[in-house]
């Protein structure tokens, strides 16, 4: 009878921690797959009847256009599809009043757009966007890279300056692998994950939550939930942009570009240790990338390459500052740069 | 000389037949330099522009040599028809291309002549003239992506550079 008690306590005690068992990966994924699917309905369903909005272009050479579209449904994307080929093909970004918006967004009132390539007078916004896609799509690959077993925890996309030469992207993985160190077999192995979801053209959609819904979506990763939290109360109306690439959802500090097709080269250059922190050993994982539209010759992609290969500082400050360029400028030799990689 | 088929066939011969003969030709590209020494920059058909450069430049290497040098102002003198160009060539043209070794004219195709003839044109111009660039070179945009990670590259190098020169 002792006994029969002390195993009703085991299990009870055992079954409240069932609870908070460790779903696989792949379960995790597909619930908050799942999640973002249901919210992403909900907000479709706001609209029922078909409204229309004006949308006036602001493209060079069709200044002034005027498109009818449907309110809550049509997106920078569809716009574009009303013009040509070229514009589906080359738009990274789009501009609506002024404010960079994911092309994948639904429009939801009537207003100036202009949809912004690579090759703009003006690109930074889009350097900026493809930079943090590219870093996102990092972090997709290192998740599904691991075996079951292991846990990888993606912790976040520092915002590094496209002249520093690398994105990066912070993560921590299973303890068991603290004294794994990444060959160069196996930075191949990830490139070539990358290059396969490239291969696959996978759009990245936006959906702008509110912090509860977020809160569901990460339930099982408490430093997502912590990074929710911190994003939540950065934005100014309160909500959080999830993006969905294929079945993985990411958060992300600003907009990302229209789709992983528009990378063409794509390299993992490296996994740096960067040491203990909150979560266990962190690591930097790093790489290069450029569009279809502005490829390297080899020779050129070979030293950019060797030089994404060092490790990136990121100046750490609030998020809220701008971010620092990580280089000393030429024109002071004499101190020694603080942030000095391989000395 | 045996008259052969060979003289009538012209494969392999560069020297190009301007005018009536060679003295023709020798007039007609004098008269083309000449208002090219006046204009710096004339549009002429591509044949006599492009015979016309290679005189352009001999004269400029000529001119270099100073006015006081005999040879130099005999060559100015029989080339150039108007003499009012003569201290125009060794006081504004050659003092301009005095840094560069060769190279001192452009010449830029354009669309054939309106006339009957429809002959191909060419635009012959010395560098350095007060007129608008007649081609720019087509750079990307310096903000672009791929040129602003050479900008970093560039940047990372030359610390590099300094850094050594100090240890």
């Amino acid at each position: 009878m002792a006994c029969r008690t002390v195993c009703q306590l085991l299990q009870r005690r055992l079954a409240s921690s069932a609870a908070s068992v460790r779903l696989s990966p792949a379960e995790v994924r597909g619930q908050r797959s799942a999640v973002f699917s249901r919210e992403q309905a909900r907000q479709r369903a706001l609209y029922p009847r078909t409204e229309k909005i004006e949308v006036t272009l602001q493209i060079p050479g069709l200044q002034g256009t005027l498109l009818v579209m449907n309110k809550g449904v049509s997106t920078p994307h569809s716009c574009a599809r009303h013009l040509t080929e070229w514009y589906v093909t080359s738009s990274a970004l789009a501009l609506v009043d002024g404010n960079p918006w994911p092309l994948h967004q639904p429009l939801t009132q009537s207003c100036s757009l202009s949809l912004l390539t690579f090759k703009d007078t003006d690109p930074l916004l889009v350097n900026q966007a493809y930079w943090r896609s590219c870093a996102a799509l990092l972090g997709q690959v290192l998740e599904d890279a691991f075996k079951e077993d292991f846990s990888v925890e993606l912790i976040r996309v520092p915002e590094v300056l496209v002249t520093s030469g690398a994105f990066c992207c912070d993560v921590v993985l299973d303890p068991q692998l603290d004294a794994w160190n990444p060959s160069e077999e196996s930075l191949r192995s990830l490139t070539r994950g990358a290059q396969q979801l490239i291969h696959r053209d996978l759009p990245w959609e936006p959906l702008e939550v509110v912090p509860p819904v977020a809160l569901e979506v990460f339930s099982h990763s408490r430093c997502k939930q912590e990074e929710v939290e911190e994003k939540s109360a950065q934005s100014p109306k309160g909500t959080v942009m999830l993006y969905r690439c294929g079945d993985h959802v990411l958060l992300s500090g600003g907009p990302l570009v229209a789709r992983t097709g528009l990378c063409s080269q794509y390299e993992v250059t490296a996994i740096h240790p960067l040491g203990e922190g909150e979560w266990g050993l962190h690591r930097r994982a790093q790489g290069l990338s450029l569009p279809f539209q502005l490829q390297a010759h080899h020779t050129v992609w070979r030293k950019l390459r060797s030089r994404a290969e060092k490790l990136v500082e990121v100046p750490t400050g609030s998020a809220n500052e701008a971010v620092s360029d990580t280089l000393t400028p030429p024109s002071a030799p004499k101190q020694t740069p603080p942030h000095t990689a391989q000395q | 000389m045996r008259l052969n088929i060979q003289m009538l066939i012209s494969h392999g011969r560069v020297a190009r037949k301007m005018g009536l003969g060679p003295e023709s030709r020798i007039n007609m590209l004098r008269n083309i330099l000449t208002g090219l020494v006046r204009h710096e920059r004339i549009e002429t058909t591509r044949g006599r522009a492009d015979e016309v450069r290679f005189y352009a430049e001999k004269l400029i290497d000529y001119a270099k040599k100073g006015d006081t040098d005999e040879k130099a102002m005999k060559m100015a003198n029989f080339w150039l028809t108007e003499k009012d160009l003569i201290p125009k060539l060794f006081k504004v043209l050659a003092p301009r291309f005095e840094t560069q070794p060769k190279a001192y004219t452009r010449m830029a195709r354009i669309p054939n002549r309106e006339n009957l003839d429809k002959a191909a044109m060419a635009v012959l111009e010395y560098k350095g003239n007060p007129f608008p660039p007649l081609q720019t070179a087509k750079r990307d945009n310096e903000l672009t992506l791929i040129n602003q990670l050479l900008k970093g590259y560039r940047e990372e190098r030359a610390q590099q550079a300094a850094a050594k020169v100090e240890a």
